[in-house]
């Protein structure tokens, strides 16, 4: 069978702060499901099945926190599924969204959810929690050493420093200062970044993600839906997921399928995303690149993953000044992305989100003049969960 | 039923909860005799039937393949580091940096071992990360009094390494 | 606004080609990865398929259940994920159903795996992991977990005058009214109709319904059982024309307890000759609580062949079946299963 098209006809998303204190959890959610119903123009009662993204429920403190949102949601009596793929997750509930529409079975479909990890107290250590009970445990890995031993990797492989990290956090703050939903948004300079405390080598406090709290939302639609009711959405093209190895350590050496300084699987996903939108050059047919890379050592080989540069060129790329909001080509996470707002449950539908407003011309001050075809991309687990999808303003073929 | 307006103040408030949940995980024959195996000073590994793959740490099943491990091999303790850190952040009920981890290859394995490298004076960053860099040999070390889990083995640079 | 008018295009049948199952009350020598890897092995042989040739894999395992903070990290690849598509559903085991046939009525690949777990003898103590289901504020205050939800549900049916003094949980319901826990492992591979040799299916997957209602127990008759009423007609409604409870011939019910499930029985209105748990009791036949429901749904699929010609699996979840799934299968056979 063809692959169905559907439509994106709203996004929301609240301003991505430190914490929220005058509101709970559920309260949260609502106002992201709010904003994105609003954008779509439609109500609670259009929504034909509801998909919650909820990473670790321990960082929220609720065991199946997605139960305590129905109420809040107003989505008691419709279909109702939680998605987890740890910070994939957001993307993940897009796709399984795109599934729900795709399958004929849903018209209109909510995904909205939330992410407030500055209400654990020790993150870090609850994430030590998820690696294998025999061997891991007793190391303390976590999210920031796991991508550092990454960093490690992409600078042994491909001959870049710490200045080429720098490079992609100062490229992001400065995109970030003119989102108004961006966490972090004072602009910075490669000295600062290189600067900052050093959290886990080569990984500074310059090149980390915030933790934030916040909630996003997007309504997706069936095609025959926007044609009866004459809706002009934006249109997911195509979808790919893919997963490699947990164990780090089968990612080196000469016998090892992908290496973890690259994000050769990830490749894989996007490449799957691609063929079913019928995307054949990356580098000319891609306006807007919305790709989840928590820390700046991350971009570089997300972007070279995406298909956007060679393996092992994006720091020369970035350092002719690329990628960036009024170069030619295209822009790489003109949001600020990832690097300047980390909800985590819902970074991959703040991708989506902002992807939708680009192709839409709606992104306002780091809009990309005339981007018509995005691209968006999350990552999961131990960098091994991999969503990615290609988005455009219309139905035409991708040229 | 009337309409009231709280007289209690509206700042807001917090509630404190710790998850305080206990599991005893069973590690199964493979990862059991991979510890104990650390008291005799060995690192073992399984073969891959179809990869051919020496899987270190040893693991029942191949993910590649989707595949039972068939032998048992006794790998080396000298390797090389194929990737590091050095963390200089304290994280709650993390230990106290400064620390350095690294997965490093061991001689016969195919694949790498993720373990604490000791015996480096971390204070100086620069020092550090040049002594540990990607091709680095190092040695396992063993514990002298040995709890039967993970925190048994350790890395250190090998002699003359830098 | 008004719904599409054009019809969507069909879609493609969905069959059922392998289900396995593993319980035991408590597995000592295998970790849960190596459950997950023997039964995702056999499950994918038995459908002629393995890691390399199946379209895509979908899971579904409780984090707090299984100490494990993300919990499809290290269970993706004994699943069968490296190098394919996974999708971790983490709501309820029987949404990883509903999602696999999803996947599959979407052109997403002919085949997936669905794989549910629990090892609940791995924590020390699990009826304190199912209190932290509850929300901070109110419930996890009174110390809420399945057993009393499931409790104050069945005193909406229970007379105190006429009930009796046997209670040895949480009034009215005795240990044999309740759900037994177990290390289980429940798989399944769904495949599209014209990808495989026909007469190799198991059943064919004739429609799916879900819902779920309001979480707080206050805000909800927890008697009515009115997420079952939503998921029958949500399967109602589906593209296909999935045939009604009332030519069941068998259902398999995973409730909240025994009082739970005999009301849900009676309120689908089946004919007379339908077998209701014909696999067992909900205490006889193990199951954490958020894989009873993919245990069931499975039940039913591998419950229709000879005299069996349709049956359907019914699942609740969340406190006191704030959730149901329903699912109905067809007996193998193309003439049969046709809708
Ligand atoms: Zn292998």
């Amino acid at each position: 069978m063809s692959v169905p098209n559907v439509g994106v006809l709203g996004v929301g998303q609240t301003p991505y702060v430190n914490r929220r204190t005058d509101v709970t959890f559920p309260e949260l959610v609502r106002e992201g499901a709010q904003l994105a119903l609003a954008d779509a123009g439609v109500t609670i009662d259009d929504v034909d099945a509801v998909v919650f993204p909820l990473a670790p429920d321990a960082l929220t403190g609720t065991g199946n926190g997605e139960r305590w949102c129905i109420e809040a949601l107003g989505a008691a009596g419709k279909p109702f599924m939680r998605v987890n793929n740890g910070g994939a997750t957001g993307m993940s509930a897009i796709i399984a969204a795109w599934t729900h529409v795709a399958s004929g079975e849903f018209d209109v479909v909510l995904v909205a959810g939330a992410e407030r990890v500055s209400e654990s107290g020790s993150a870090q250590s609850v994430l030590n929690k998820m690696w294998d009970v025999g061997y891991e445990r007793p190391i303390p890995l976590n999210t920031i050493t796991m991508l550092a031993l990454s960093a490690v990797r992409y600078m042994h492989l491909h001959g870049s420093d710490e200045t080429d990290m720098a490079r992609v956090t100062v490229k992001n703050r400065r995109h970030a200062a003119l989102n108004p939903l961006a966490h972090l948004r004072d602009e910075v300079t490669i000295e600062d970044v290189l600067a900052s405390r050093t959290l886990a080598w080569p990984i500074k406090l310059g090149d980390a993600c915030p933790s934030s709290t916040g909630a996003a939302g997007a309504v997706l639609v069936s095609e025959r839906y926007a044609r009866a009711n004459g809706l002009d959405p934006a249109w997911i093209r195509g979808v790919g997921q893919n997963t490699e190895t947990f164990w780090m350590g089968d990612r080196v050496g000469p016998k090892a399928l992908q290496d973890h300084g690259d994000a050769d699987a990830l490749a894989t996903a996007f490449k799957r995303a691609y063929g079913q939108a019928g995307l054949t050059d990356p580098t000319t047919q891609i306006d807007v690149a919305e790709i989840y890379a928590p820390f700046s050592s991350v971009e570089l080989h997300v972007i070279e993953a995406a298909g956007l540069c060679g393996l092992g060129e994006s720091p020369t790329r970035l350092a002719k000044g690329e990628f960036a909001l009024g170069a030619p080509g295209p822009v790489v996470n003109p949001s600020g992305g990832v690097l300047c707002s980390n909800p985590i449950a819902v970074t991959g539908v703040a991708r989506l989100a902002e992807a939708t407003l680009q192709v839409q011309g709606r992104a306002g001050a780091h809009q990309v003049p005339g981007a018509r075809t995005a691209v968006a991309s999350a990552i999961g687990g131990d960098h091994q969960f991999y969503s990615t999808l290609v988005l455009s303003s219309d139905l035409e073929d991708i040229a | 039923m009337s309409t009231t307006t709280p007289t209690t103040p509206a700042g807001p408030k917090f509630y404190e909860q710790t998850w305080d949940l206990s599991y005893k995980h069973a590690l199964g024959e493979t990862t059991s005799r991979f510890l104990g195996a650390l008291t005799e000073g060995k690192i073992l590994g399984r073969r891959c039937p179809v990869c051919e793959r020496v899987i270190v740490p040893a693991r029942s099943f191949c993910d590649r393949d989707h595949c039972a491990t068939t032998d048992w091999v006794e790998v080396g303790t000298t390797g090389v580091i194929e990737m590091f850190t050095v963390v200089y952040e304290p994280f709650k009920n993390l230990p106290a940096p400064p620390y350095a981890l690294a997965y490093a290859t061991l001689e016969g394995a195919d694949t790498a071992l993720v373990g604490y490298v000791r015996g480096l004076d971390l204070s100086d960053q620069k020092t550090a990360v040049a002594a540990l860099a990607v091709g680095t040999p190092v040695v396992v070390k063993f514990s002298d009094s040995p709890t039967g889990t993970a925190a048994d083995y350790w890395f250190e640079p090998a002699a003359g390494a830098n | 606004m008004p719904p599409g008018t054009d019809p969507p295009a069909p879609r493609p049948r969905v069959a059922v080609l392998a289900i396995r199952r593993e319980a035991t009350a408590r597995e000592e020598d295998r970790s849960l990865e190596e459950m997950i890897f023997e039964v995702a092995h056999d499950t994918l042989a038995d459908a002629g398929l393995s890691q390399a040739t199946v379209g895509g894999v979908v899971l579904s395992g409780n984090d707090q259940s299984d100490g494990r903070v993300i919990s499809c990290m290290t269970s993706a690849g004994p699943a069968g994920g490296v190098d394919s598509d996974v999708t971790m559903i983490a709501s309820s085991g029987e949404h990883a159903l509903a999602y696999g046939w999803l996947r599959l009525r979407s052109g997403q690949g002919d085949t997936v795996l669905v794989i549910g777990w629990g090892k609940p003898s791995e924590g020390v103590n699990p009826d304190y992991a199912e209190l932290v289901s509850a929300e901070p504020y109110v419930l996890r205050a009174v110390g809420m977990n399945d057993t009393i939800a499931a409790a104050l549900q069945a005193s909406r049916w229970t007379d105190p005058a006429t009930a009796g003094d046997t209670a040895t949980v949480s009034w009215p319901l005795t240990a044999d009214d309740l759900p037994r826990r177990g290390d289980v492992v429940v798989a399944a591979v769904l495949a599209v109709e014209g990808t495989f040799s026909p007469g190799r299916e198991l059943a064919w997957v004739r429609g799916a319904g879900w819902s779920t209602e309001n979480y707080e127990l206050g805000a909800r008759d927890v008697g009515a059982q009115t997420a079952l009423d939503q998921a029958l007609a949500h399967l109602a409604r589906g593209a296909d024309s999935a045939p009604a409870p009332s030519t069941w011939d068998s259902v398999e019910i995973a409730a909240p307890s025994e009082p739970a499930a005999a009301r849900a029985a009676g309120k689908l209105g089946l004919p007379t000759h339908a077998t209701v748990n014909g696999s067992g009791s909900l205490h006889e036949r193990l199951a954490p609580a958020h894989i009873a429901g993919l245990d069931r749904l499975l039940a039913a699929a591998g419950s229709v062949g000879p005299g069996t010609g349709t049956a359907a699996g019914v699942g609740f979840n969340g406190f006191a079946g704030q959730g149901a799934t329903v699912m109905v299968f067809g007996a193998p056979g193309t003439k049969e299963g046709v809708a």
